[in-house]
């Protein structure tokens, strides 16, 4: 008890600051250094990342004295990617891979919003939802290619169809998780306002879920993309076997994944690899330049995510 | 009835001063239940009361007294097992934008929407407004009386809290609902925050005489906000009292009435939580 009492509250004169309210110490708000807003610049910092693995790639395969055949030089896959693209008519190549993958895409978030917008009405829906997304979202679409050449033929049909079993599971999955996730406050404002059936769907859930929504419409699109390399791979085989003409023009010139199989039949390891950087740069643009781009004019702008 | 033998001759007077013919809301007999996954829960047992023309109705109980789900209820959320509740004679039965709701959450501000969008969205769609151009006028007015000029083009996430709520509390007002129902909308903010808003709230007040039904759990900002406070007993919510605190604003609050009024209703619900408490022990 001894040290207790030895602790007293001690007791200092009060005082105001009259000065305070001229004072001016520093800044008050600074604009941030050049080198400071270029390094929060997110393309920059991306950007950077790929100039290292360039440069990292080409002292590899220079120094290290490697098979060309095996492993070209980044200057080589370069070199012959310009070639493709100004003599081989890859962009043609480009065109037909990408129209396929938009109409694919069209088509399956048409399904999938249908999909999800019973699964918000009826429980019946629900239900449904979830066991054919629970179903079918593990199988891989490639998997469906054969059954899809059965049925269709060895023609853009089949592809389609394995595009949108890849496109739709995923964003059926993403938007109705996101519709869940709606919180309470917002589904009441909503319908305070009177809002109900489509027009709260469209006014209240969509914008609310949207960043799981746009989760699901990149998923969707990076399967799709990479389903569709992968059946015109599997597809150039069978088209040459059954026509026999390799270097077909115009509409009928193939895709991507048509022109790293012809190369490689062909022994062309450079224009392989510039097949392959070709669908490498067409994801990366399609990420940076479209999704990035509605990212940062949504849910960036709104706060529903952090930069 | 409690709020009948508690009735004082305060309450006469003002009743003889103007008695309107008939109330916005009359809440009669209600009894809401509603369902976890395991119980059957009674959240409120036949509650009694009448809001009037430019009342600021006070709810004010201890948590668990089934004050917010009353006020869901009166928004239309919430359907009552038993008893009814007419609003302007009409009985209540789905939400509706004559009934506006300001909640306590900072969320209720459509953030993909800029403040002055947030108010436009709801007049367009409330109904009160068909044309765009009216319904920018009427936000850009409300939107100067709580002080938010400057802000109208900046998204939600932008604002601090207490400017969160005047966006909200601008939105409720501009839809110039039968009544303005409150879920304790100044709870998440900080005091001095609170006090300012509950200033602006009765200024505001002063200037268009709006009807506004207010839950809350503090005392303090019962006596200061209301002009009429129903207190609420917990376990199921019952009417305990009905008091009058039209004379107490913030300038009243160091006199003797405001501390006389306040420790009045802390006795009452203070009363309660000791029975509970031997409930407990002998239970």
């Amino acid at each position: 008890m001894a040290d207790v009492k030895a602790i007293s509250l001690y007791i200092r004169p009060e005082f105001e600051n009259p000065a305070v309210e001229k004072a001016v110490v520093g800044d008050i708000e600074r604009r941030l250094s050049v080198w400071e807003r270029v390094s929060n610049m997110d393309p920059v910092r991306k950007f950077t990342v790929l100039v290292v693995l360039v440069v990292a790639w080409e002292l590899y395969t220079r120094l290290g004295s490697i098979n060309e055949l095996m492993f070209p030089t980044f200057s080589k896959t370069f070199a012959a990617l310009i070639d493709a693209l100004v003599n081989a008519g890859l962009l043609i190549n480009i065109w037909n891979s990408l129209s396929l993958l938009v109409t694919g895409y069209v088509i399956g978030i048409s399904i999938a919003a249908v999909l999800v917008v019973l699964g918000v009405w009826t429980r019946f829906g629900s239900d449904l939802l979830t066991t054919l997304t629970a179903m079918l979202n593990p199988l891989p679409a490639i998997a469906l290619l054969p059954l899809a050449m059965i049925w269709f033929g060895l023609g853009n049909q089949a592809v389609i169809f394995t595009l949108l079993h890849s496109i739709i599971w995923p964003v059926a999955l993403n938007t109705h998780a996101g519709f869940q996730s709606v919180s309470e406050t917002m589904r009441m404002v909503g319908r305070n306002y009177g809002l109900k059936g489509l027009p709260y769907i469209c006014k209240i859930l969509i914008p609310a879920a949207f960043p799981s929504i746009l989760t699901g419409l990149r998923i969707g699109w990076a399967f799709a993309w990479r389903t569709l390399i992968a059946a015109e791979l599997v597809f150039g085989g069978q088209v040459m076997d059954t026509s026999g003409q390799l270097g077909a023009e115009g509409g009928s010139a193939g895709g991507l994944g048509w022109i790293i199989f012809q190369n490689q039949m062909e022994n062309q390891t450079p224009y392989v690899f510039a097949g392959l950087f070709t669908v490498i740069i067409v994801g990366i643009v399609i990420e940076n330049g479209l999704f990035r781009n509605v990212e940062d004019r949504t849910i960036r702008k709104w706060g529903m995510q952090q930069s | 009835m409690p709020s009948e033998v508690m009735t004082t001759g305060a309450a006469d007077a003002t009743s003889a001063a103007s008695k309107p013919n008939a109330p916005i809301l009359d809440v009669e007999g209600v009894t809401i239940q509603y369902k976890t996954k395991e119980h059957l829960i009674t959240a409120t047992y036949r509650v009694d009361f009448q809001v009037f023309e430019a009342d600021r109705f006070v709810i004010l109980g201890p948590s668990g007294c089934g004050k917010s789900t009353l006020l869901k209820a009166v928004a239309g959320y919430l359907h009552p097992v038993e008893g009814e509740m007419r609003l302007n004679g009409t009985s209540v039965t789905e939400p509706g934008p004559d009934r506006v709701m300001v909640f306590q959450e900072f969320d209720q501000l459509l953030p993909w929407k800029t403040v002055k969008e947030n108010i436009t969205f709801a007049l367009l769609n409330g109904g009160r407004c068909a044309s765009k151009n009216e319904a920018n006028d009427i936000a850009m007015e409300y939107i100067q009386k709580v002080k938010l000029d400057r802000f109208e083009d900046t998204y939600p996430h932008m604002l601090s809290g207490g400017m969160k709520q005047r966006v909200a509390i601008a939105r409720g007002m501009a839809m110039e609902p039968a009544i303005l129902l409150m879920d304790e909308p100044f709870a998440a903010l900080d005091a001095l925050t609170r006090r300012q808003m509950q200033e602006e709230l009765l200024a505001l007040w002063e200037d268009t005489k709006f009807t506004v039904l207010f839950v809350t759990h503090s005392i303090e900002e019962a006596v200061i906000v209301g002009s009429r406070i129903l207190i609420m007993s917990p376990h199921p919510g019952q009417v305990k009292a009905e008091l009058n605190a039209h004379d107490h604003s913030h300038a009243t609050i160091g006199e003797d009435g405001f501390a006389e009024l306040q420790s009045k209703i802390h006795n009452m619900i203070f009363a309660d939580r000791v029975l509970e408490d031997e409930v407990v022990n002998h239970g």
